[in-house]
This record gives structure tokens, C-alpha cells and sequence, in this order.
């Protein structure tokens, strides 16, 4: 069968770093083809020169064998290449329709209900239905993700690049999604899927290439190969899966019950969440983004005000307490967005070290700050995790974001924590990377602590926590007792089907 | 004429540079450059006409000189902003400083010229563009490509390029926009008083902004906000001199009633309006 | 691109070089005002008197500006704060002179200066109205209240219509050096002071570290603790409160009286002063002592026939040159 996409000895640097070396890789025409591989493995690079996002250093572009060189993604878009990026390009204040049309239009005037009528038989033809005048703010993150199909389909895409499409998708919708590729692929179409999760590549696709410190390992039938031979590919040794430390929780840390709050909408995010965790206890919460998960998280540090419930903390009533006293009190925070939320990059290591303990007596003397203190703090917080750094007084921008992850995590760790709520901890972070973390949190909890670990992947909380909350439309559940570990049970949980 | 019909037009009279400048901002902040530069391009635009006008002693060329400075100002800003990546409001201030700075300059230098009256259109065709423009501003937002684009940039600018537009190319376009309507502003303002003074604008491009974002960054909630400032400032007029509960309040403390009425509107009303998402985002 | 940034060169070239098209325009020889500029603000020991007297007021406003800069937030109010605090200050200082007249007076003008720019904090904080409106908005209601007020209630009996009387001698400031035509009053050496309080309070205590947090990253430093509504009215009153103060200063040292008139745009300049004055609050000082220079400077030149709008073309230009410079892209990793 012909190729649709052909790429040959992509080279692509940074600098002097090499994202890509010399990396072949063809695709055919109406297959679904994963690309896998670690973070950084180049999976991303090699997708954005195909949509002529990055302009390679060195290699050839053949689409149907024609050779094609790329000046941007309006180029890759005309010859029929699409791309959807993991956190979508939907832009929340705009409608369903606005966004499905935008940079492809047409004409100079807008004709809503011709437009409408088009995109009606596109989202029919995949079984979707839309509210076209809706804003897209109010999408759920499978909606989002079908309209980013649509989108594709607008623009007549043939050749469909799809970056970790199921990152934000419960278990259902994910194989909903995949019957979706397929349907697309026995039309005619190409479909190019980046993941990580190697269950949907055994499950789903056809062919698969991994790539590993950009280059390529392997190119195989995804029928000749196995799961356990895919992960040794991707990781380059064996993988070892750590039996998960048996749970011996001690007093309770922190008490929810019925917690009620509104999100930034006003609606109510989180609806009556009642959980405890235990000293000693890491604790999973599992669940589709978009459940509460973030309004939990900031009600329980407290930057969301809590408008019914009860939240007590190490046996004190903290319902109305502010943040920083709770900080005080021994929570710690590794928020969702570590660029929004985490780190203040034109600040130095030494200060963002600081940021979140300010106030704690080590560093602190009445009004004054120590800054002695602070450096010494600075110090442990960047050698805990290895954070690589060209000083601790540049600024937090120098470092690449793994670092500022592993940065951020460490500093969560740090001042005697009693309580840690680690939101996504390992974000960006390679194989080892999050298995020194996550072992770094297990520490922390065998001296005393409590954590509490968001997370959307349901593998990464099953293979590192004791016990696993699932949290899906404001609610918190429990799994029944035996199926604590059964990924099928939780998954249902996550979805609302139980 | 009655008092309520002196009042009537002096609202109109007022509120119209206000209603001109203020959908000048509107497409700059749309676009999601801030732009405190409006009373800059205001007070060239004017200046420039005034001078131009007076030289060749024609309408048209002065009106045409006039929309040319407030492009080439209202540039600027976008060049200070996105070429250079200059926080909106200090090159806005900046630009405010050179404009005050720069007509002080030149109508001192070509002081031969400034006791002539300038050459200038009727004040209706004036009052009739403004209405026009916010419809044409209404309706292009909402049914033309050009306007959508505007809405994706400003909202959410790394999107947009993803969706393969050109945030940059974008903006620049918007400001060209904004310039041609804050200099019609300023040379509306220039026609009204017929000769150019220092610092002629006495803060009104301020006033516009108050006004948008009062209009939640809307054209028709926006020249609604104009004329209720352009009533507040006829009001100021009227009641000048005017003894209220016996207290004999001085002509100066009626000046400070448009100002505390902006106020008092954004204590009460802002929290419900939503900004540009992507307002002063590189 | 390289770290100089040739765009940022050629920016300042073409701008610079713009204005001294224009003195050439009205037939005066760049050079020439340059040396008239240096000559008119450093050349004489009363040119030196006027240059520090100008920047005493410049330093306290800039000072001002420069501590709601750090917390995120542009007060343009400086003008309209120091206008209220320097106002009150006269009316107490007139009731009550002698020496507790005179520390009332500036306690008195330096709260009239924070309640001031209060509504700004509370409006940016509670409603997410712009501080820019907002004090614009502020200060135009304290240019017409002071008119109002001096044209009225404390219209002085003597001379002018629109002045206060003239405070009494004993509640002035004195001078610490004199050596006439040059005087140097207490005023320069409190500024100095405070200056080194503001540095220490930012760098050193737990409040200062979260104020600039607030400033940096708000979201960030919510997450942190920081209860970014308080700090954000705090940053106002306080900036309102040491504009007020430059005000009631200004009153004691130099003016003691107050007039229409009152202030040469202290408050603008202080805007261009504190973005001058970059991450540390000593950097107020040269700032505030250069565009000291530079009002004084222009005045002189005026006498070459240059218009007074020149001030206001160099000021535009060394704010945009100076933040082209520094908001110039750095090469990040991520």
C-alpha cells in the first residue's frame, strides 16, 4: 500500500540539543498508527514538523510521495494535514460554530445557517450532535474532543495528527473515540495517534513507532508485538512494576464531609464530597478533568471558599481558616498549572523556594524573612530531585519545565509537611523521574504525612497509591470494598456508571 | 430653546468624540492590546488637523491629515507593543507624554498660523459616522471573518496561531482601525472648538475607555455609556453657578462630576463584565 | 539575537535622533541645548538648588509609584494623591502652627493621600476595575476639588484668588545645609530615608516578599498563601499615603502655601521615574535625581526658544527606550 506520509532522516535541533536524529517514518493510507515513546522522546517534534509547525534541520517530507517542504501550519493545513494538540485550540469564549470555522471560513461574510448546515452533516456523519451557538467553554472534554474531530473534517483533513487524545477522556470515551478513528480511517483517512498509554496501542491501532531520546527503536504490526515488549521498547530495559506499599494508615489528617463549592462559574463544582485520609495513607483521585477535581483541591488548601461542609484538619475545624495558615499548619500544594500557579519565572530558585512557605519559622522571624534561611532551603529543595540548575539565584525561567516540575514537587516535600495534595505530581516527568517522586511522597507519608494525588491517568494512581477516590460530577466515591485495585470498576465509577 | 433641549444637544455634542474614541478602543482591546493611548492619538489627530487645515486651508485635507496622525500614533503603540514587547500601559503613558509633549512642540514652532480658524466639516456628519461605525462595528464582530478573527486573537492569542492566523498581523490591522476612529475623535474635537489648545482632550480618551469597558466591551452597551457620560458632563455645564439646598458649590467642584459618576459606575457595575480573555497577553 | 538587541539600538537611535530633528527644526543645534540642558540643571549652585528641590518630590512620588509597581498595580493617581495630601497638610498647618502643627500636618496629608487612592485598592480588588481608570479618573476630581477649595473655603485673604495664605514660618521645614544661593532642606534627607525603609521592607520582611509575589504572579502567589485582595488595597493605600506624603513635604519645605497650579505633574514624572528605578527601590534615587535634572534642564532651555513640550517628548522617549531595553526577549528553554 502507498504511503501517505513519508518522512526521511528528520534531523531537528534546539540549539545544540538534538529533539530529533535522523528519524524515518512512513504511515499508510487509511491506517491508525501510533507514535509512543517517553516525554521527551521527540513524539511531539516529529508531529510538528509534519504540520509544519517546526521547520526540521535536515530530512525530507513526501505526502502521497511527493516531496513537501513546509514554511508554516497554514501550508501543512492546504494540503489537507490536521493536527489536534493535546490541550485543544478550542478557545473557550467563542461559540461551537466560531470555533469550528476559524481560519477556515470561506468568504469574507458569515453565513451562520449555511455554515450550520454543513457542520450538522459533518458531526451526523461521525454520530455527533452539537449545540452550534453555545460557547464553547461549557464543553466537556469529550465534547471538546469531538469537535476537534469536526474540525478536522471542515477542513477536509485527510492526514489527522491526534497529540495524547484521550489524556482528558474516560475509559468509555476513549473507546468511543477510537471506534470514531476508525470509522474515519475506513473512509479514506490517515490517522496519526500520540500516546503514552499502551493499552489503547494494543487495542486500537494497526501499526505503532517508537521513538526513545529522538530517535527511532522500532517500527512494528501492532499484532506482532506485545504490551510488555512495547513498554521495554519505549523505557529501553525492562520494566519493574513496585508492588504498592501496604497501607497502614495511622490517625485521621484530614476529614471533607458534604463539602459544597462553586467553581468559577458559579455552578456548584463540587457537590458534597465526603472522604478521610489517614496518616501514612497516599491516597489517588481518580477521575475525568473538568469533575472537580481543581475546585476540591483549592477548597481543601483554601483559595475557594467553602459554602457548606466541613473540613477539619489534623483534629482542628479549618472550614473557614485562611490559606496561608493552613500552610502553616503543615499543607502543601503541587498545583494543576506549574506555570500559572507554581512558579514565578522571572524570580530566582531562591525565591521560589520560598513561594508557599513564607510565613513558616524557619524562615521566617517575627515580620522578618531569612534569608540565610531561605538559601539553605533553596539548596535542598533543588538537590532532593536533582533539579539540573546554572545557579540558584537565576531566574526559575532558565530551567526547562521537567525541572521546574521536579522543583516544585521537592518544595511541597520540604518544612515538615503534614498533609500533601499533589495535583498531576509528575507532570513532564520521564519514568524515573516519577518514581523518584512518588517515592519521595511515600517517605514523607511513612514519617507522618498524609497525601492526596490527582491524576487523569488511571494506571499511574493504581500503580503508586494505596487506595484510589474517584471523583466524577462533584462527587467523591468510594470503591466497593474488593475492587479497590479493579480498573474496570473504577473506570465505571469515573463515568457515572455505577 | 428650553433647558431640557440645550440639554439634549449638549449631550449629543459631548458624547460624540466620546462615542468615536471609545470604538476605537473597542477594537484595539478586542484585539487584546490595552490601550491607554487613545487620548494620545486623540490629541495628534487634533493637532495635526489643526495645523494641516490652517496650512492649506482645505476640510478635507486637514480631516485626511488628521485620521493619518492617529494611524501613524496608534502604531506605535502596536509596534512598542508587539515588536517590542512593551507592558500596554507604559507604552501608553509613553505615548500620551510624547503626544503632549510632541503638539506642545509644534504648535509653539509654527505659532504663525494659530489664531486662524480651522477649516472643518459639519458637526452631523460627524454625529452620523459614529452611529454608523458602532452598527458597522456590531455587525462585523458578529458576521464577518475579519471579526471573528479580531475575537480569537484577543481572547486567546496561541490558539488562534495554532488555528494558522497571525495574532501579530491581527493586531496591527486593529490598531490601524482604532486609529482611524480615535483620530476621527480627535478631529471632531478640534471642529467643536475650531482652534487647537494645549492638552485640548482634557482626558476624554480616559473617559472613552471608562466608557467601553462600562459597555462591557460591547458597541451599543458602549455608546450607551457615552451618552450617559456626555449627559453627566451637560449636566456639569447647566448646573454651574446653580445654588443646590442653599450651598453655593463653586464652578470647579461641578468639573469633578463626570470623573466621580466613572467611578462610582465601575465600583458598582464592572464585576459583571467580562474582559477581552487574552487583553495584554504577548 | 544577541543580548544587546540590535532592535532595542536602533529604536533608541531613531527616537532620539527624531527629537533632535526637531530642535533643528526650530533652529536650535542639538548640541547646543544638550550643553543648555546640563548647564541649565548643573551649572550653577542655584541651577543645583532648583535640580534637588525639584527631586525631593520626584523621589517620594517616584517611591510611591515604584511600591505599586512591585505589587502589580499602575497608580497614575501619584498626581492626585499628592495634590490631596499636600492640600489637607496646608489646611492644618494654617489652624495649628509650630512644630506639632507641622508633624500633624504631615501625618494628616500622608492619610489624606492613602484614603485617596483607597477606592482605587478596593475597586481593582473587589471589582476588577482598572487601577489606570480608576486613579485617572481620582485625580481629575482632586484637580477640581483643589481648585474648588482654594477658589472657596480656603482662599487665602491676601494676593492671589486662587492661593491659600501662607503657612506659618515656624511650622517649615528647616534647611540642613545653606551655602546661598544654595539651600538644602531636611526634605531631601527624609526622602533618602525613606527610600532605604522601602528597600529594606521589600527585601527583608515577609510582607515585602509577598507584595512583589502579588505583583509577579497573583495567581501564583494565591496559591502560596497570599491573600492578593489585602495586598493589592494595601499596595494602593500605601502608595497613596507616600504621595500624600511628598505632598504635605512639599507644602512644609518649599511651597507653604498651596495654589492652583500646585504640582508641575510631579505625579506623571513619577511614573517614568519608578519604571527608570527597575526591581530595587534604590533605583529611585538616580531616576528621581534625573528627571529632576531634566525638568529643571528644559525650563532653562525654554529660554532658547525651545517649547515646554520638549520635557514631555524626552520623557515619552527615555520610558520607552528604557522598557524596550528591559522587557527585551530572553531566550527561554521551555
Amino acid at each position: 500500500m502507498t504511503p501517505a506520509v513519508r518522512m526521511t532522516g528528520i534531523t531537528h535541533r534546539f540549539g545544540a540539543l538534538a529533539a530529533l536524529e535522523d528519524v524515518d517514518f512512513e504511515v499508510a493510507v487509511g491506517s491508525v498508527h501510533a507514535l509512543v515513546g517517553e516525554n521527551g522522546a521527540g513524539k511531539t517534534t516529529l508531529m510538528r514538523v509534519l504540520y509544519g509547525a517546526l521547520q526540521p534541520t535536515e530530512g525530507a517530507l513526501f505526502v502521497d510521495e511527493i516531496e513537501r517542504r513546509w514554511r508554516n501550519s497554514a501550508d501543512a493545513i492546504s494540503h489537507h494535514i490536521g493536527m489536534v494538540s493535546q490541550h485543544y485550540s478550542i478557545i473557550h469564549e467563542l461559540t461551537c460554530l466560531q470555533n469550528l470555522v476559524l481560519g477556515a471560513e470561506g468568504s469574507f461574510l458569515l453565513p451562520a445557517d449555511e455554515m450550520k448546515k454543513r457542520a450538522d452533516h459533518l458531526a451526523a456523519k461521525m454520530g455527533f450532535e452539537f449545540d452550534w451557538d453555545a460557547e464553547a467553554s461549557g464543553l466537556s472534554p469529550s465534547a471538546a474532543q469531538k469537535l476537534e474531530i469536526v474540525k478536522l473534517l471542515w477542513r477536509d483533513s485527510r492526514i489527522m495528527i491526534l497529540d495524547e487524545p484521550t489524556a482528558m477522556l474516560s475509559p468509555v470515551d476513549s473507546d468511543a473515540l477510537y471506534i470514531s478513528l476508525k470509522q474515519l480511517a475506513s473512509e479514506g483517512a490517515t490517522v496519526i495517534v500520540v500516546t503514552h498509554r499502551i493499552p489503547e496501542v494494543v487495542q486500537h491501532c494497526e501499526r505503532v513507532t517508537i521513538l526513545r531520546g529522538g530517535k527511532k527503536v522500532a517500527d512494528l504490526r501492532v499484532s506482532e508485538t506485545s504490551a510488555e515488549l512495547l513498554a521495554e521498547l519505549i523505557v529501553g530495559h525492562a520494566v519493574t512494576r513496585p508492588a504498592p506499599t501496604a497501607p497502614n494508615p495511622g490517625a485521621a489528617v484530614i476529614e471533607a464531609q458534604d463539602l459544597v463549592v462553586r467553581g468559577a462559574r458559579k455552578d456548584h463544582a463540587l457537590k458534597g464530597a465526603t472522604f478521610t485520609i489517614h496518616s501514612g495513607e497516599v491516597v489517588g483521585l481518580a477521575g475525568v478533568d473538568g469533575n472537580g477535581q481543581r475546585e476540591l483541591f483549592h477548597a481543601l488548601i483554601g483559595t475557594l471558599p467553602i459554602e457548606s461542609g466541613r473540613l477539619v484538619f489534623a483534629g482542628d475545624e479549618i472550614t473557614t481558616t485562611r490559606a496561608c495558615t493552613r500552610l502553616m499548619e503543615g499543607m502543601r500544594l503541587i498545583p494543576e498549572d506549574r506555570h500559572e500557579e507554581g512558579v514565578i519565572q522571572d524570580w530566582s530558585l531562591v525565591d521560589n523556594a520560598t513561594l508557599g512557605l513564607q510565613r513558616i519559622p524557619p524562615l521566617t522571624n517575627g515580620p522578618w524573612s531569612d534569608l540565610v534561611a531561605r538559601r539553605s532551603l533553596a539548596q535542598r529543595v533543588a538537590d532532593r530531585f536533582k533539579t539540573k540548575h546554572s545557579g540558584l539565584y537565576k531566574s526559575m525561567r532558565s530551567l526547562s519545565g521537567g525541572n521546574q516540575q521536579r522543583f516544585v514537587a521537592a518544595r511541597a516535600l520540604e518544612l515538615d509537611p503534614k498533609l500533601i495534595l499533589a495535583f498531576q505530581p509528575t507532570r513532564g516527568l520521564d519514568v524515573d523521574g516519577t518514581a523518584q517522586v512518588y517515592a519521595e511522597i511515600r517517605n514523607a507519608c511513612r514519617n507522618g504525612a498524609a497525601a492526596l494525588v490527582a491524576s487523569f491517568d488511571l494506571d499511574e494512581l493504581l500503580e503508586n497509591c494505596d487506595r484510589t477516590l474517584v471523583i466524577n460530577n462533584g462527587r467523591v466515591f468510594e470503591p466497593l470494598t474488593g475492587q479497590e485495585r479493579d480498573r474496570q470498576a473504577i473506570g465505571q465509577l469515573m463515568v457515572g456508571a455505577k | 430653546m428650553t433647558e431640557v433641549e440645550q440639554l439634549l444637544i449638549n449631550t449629543i455634542v459631548l458624547s460624540a468624540p466620546l462615542v468615536l474614541a471609545a470604538l476605537g478602543g473597542l477594537i484595539s482591546e478586542r484585539s487584546g492590546v490595552i490601550n491607554i493611548a487613545l487620548e494620545g492619538v486623540m490629541l495628534t489627530a487634533a493637532c495635526i488637523t489643526a495645523i494641516v487645515g490652517v496650512a492649506t486651508g482645505s476640510a478635507v485635507i486637514g480631516l485626511a491629515a488628521g485620521i493619518g496622525a492617529g494611524i501613524v500614533i496608534s502604531l506605535l503603540h502596536a509596534l512598542f507593543t508587539q515588536a517590542f514587547s512593551i507592558d500596554h500601559i507604559v507604552s501608553g503613558m509613553a505615548i500620551n507624554a510624547l503626544a503632549i509633549g510632541g503638539t506642545n512642540f509644534m504648535t509653539k514652532a509654527l505659532s504663525e498660523h494659530s489664531q486662524e480658524r480651522v477649516p472643518v466639516y459639519p458637526n452631523w456628519a460627524y454625529y452620523t459616522l459614529a452611529l454608523a461605525a458602532t452598527f458597522w462595528i456590531g455587525f462585523y464582530l458578529k458576521h464577518t471573518r475579519g471579526g471573528l478573527h479580531l475575537l480569537a486573537v484577543g481572547n486567546d492569542p496561541d490558539k488562534s496561531r495554532q488555528m494558522g492566523l497571525d495574532p501579530i498581523k491581527v493586531r496591527y490591522l486593529a490598531l490601524v482601525g482604532s486609529g482611524v476612529l480615535a483620530g476621527l475623535a480627535g478631529v471632531l474635537i478640534v471642529s467643536n472648538a475650531q482652534s487647537f489648545s494645549d492638552q485640548m482632550t482634557a482626558g476624554r480618551g480616559f473617559i472613552a475607555l471608562a466608557a467601553l469597558i462600562l459597555g462591557g466591551w460591547r458597541p451599543w452597551p458602549a455608546l450607551g455609556a457615552c451618552l450617559l457620560f456626555g449627559l453627566f458632563s451637560a449636566l456639569q455645564l447647566q448646573m454651574q453657578g446653580t445654588r443646590i439646598m442653599g450651598a453655593d458649590i463653586p464652578y470647579d467642584a461641578w468639573k469633578a462630576l463626570p470623573y466621580l459618576v466613572t467611578i462610582i459606575a465601575l465600583a458598582g457595575f464592572l464585576g459583571r463584565n467580562r474582559a477581552p480573555a487574552g487583553l495584554g497577553k504577548p | 539575537m544577541n543580548s544587546l538587541g540590535w532592535k532595542q539600538i536602533v529604536l533608541a537611535l531613531v527616537a532620539f535622533g527624531c527629537i533632535a530633528l526637531a530642535l533643528v527644526g526650530i533652529g536650535v543645534m542639538p548640541f547646543d541645548a544638550l550643553s543648555e540642558l546640563i548647564r541649565g540643571s548643573l551649572g550653577t549652585k542655584n541651577n543645583w538648588n532648583e535640580t534637588l528641590k525639584h527631586t525631593t518630590p520626584l523621589l517620594i512620588t517616584g517611591l510611591a509609584v515604584f511600591i505599586a509597581l512591585r505589587a502589580g498595580l499602575f497608580n497614575i493617581g501619584a498626581e492626585g494623591q499628592l495634590l490631596v495630601g499636600a492640600l489637607v497638610a496646608t489646611a492644618v498647618a494654617l489652624k495649628m502652627p509650630g512644630l506639632v502643627g507641622a508633624v500633624l500636618s504631615v501625618m494628616a496629608g500622608t492619610i489624606a493621600g492613602g484614603l485617596w487612592a483607597l477606592p482605587a485598592g478596593l475597586i481593582k480588588a473587589y471589582r476588577n476595575g482598572h487601577e489606570v481608570i480608576t486613579t485617572i479618573m481620582l485625580n481629575n476630581i482632586a484637580a477640581a476639588l483643589a481648585i474648588g477649595l482654594v477658589a472657596g473655603p480656603l482662599r487665602g485673604g491676601t494676593g492671589l484668588s486662587t492661593s491659600t495664605d501662607v503657612i506659618s514660618e515656624s511650622s517649615w521645614l528647616p534647611n540642613v545645609y545653606q551655602d546661598l544661593p544654595f539651600r538644602l532642606s531636611l526634605a531631601l534627607p527624609i526622602a533618602i530615608l525613606l527610600v532605604w525603609v522601602i528597600a529594606v521592607w521589600i527585601k527583608k520582611t515577609v510582607a515585602g516578599f509577598e507584595l512583589c509575589a502579588t505583583g509577579a504572579n497573583p495567581k501564583a502567589a494565591e496559591t502560596a498563601g497570599v491573600e492578593i485582595k489585602r495586598v493589592t488595597v494595601r499596595a494602593m493605600t500605601i502608595s497613596g499615603a507616600l504621595a500624600g506624603l511628598a505632598g504635605a513635604i512639599q507644602v512644609l519645605a518649599y511651597e507653604h502655601n498651596f495654589y492652583a497650579g500646585f504640582s508641575s505633574g510631579f505625579g506623571f514624572d513619577a511614573l517614568g521615574v519608578a519604571l527608570l528605578a527597575g526591581a530595587s527601590a534604590w533605583g529611585v534615587l538616580p531616576a528621581a535625581f534625573a528627571f529632576g535634572a531634566l525638568a529643571k534642564g528644559t525650563t532653562s532651555l525654554q529660554a532658547l526658544g525651545v517649547p515646554k513640550g520638549l520635557s514631555g517628548l524626552l520623557l515619552g522617549t527615555i520610558i520607552i527606550v528604557f522598557a524596550a531595553y528591559r522587557y527585551r526577549k530572553v531566550k527561554s528553554h521551555d
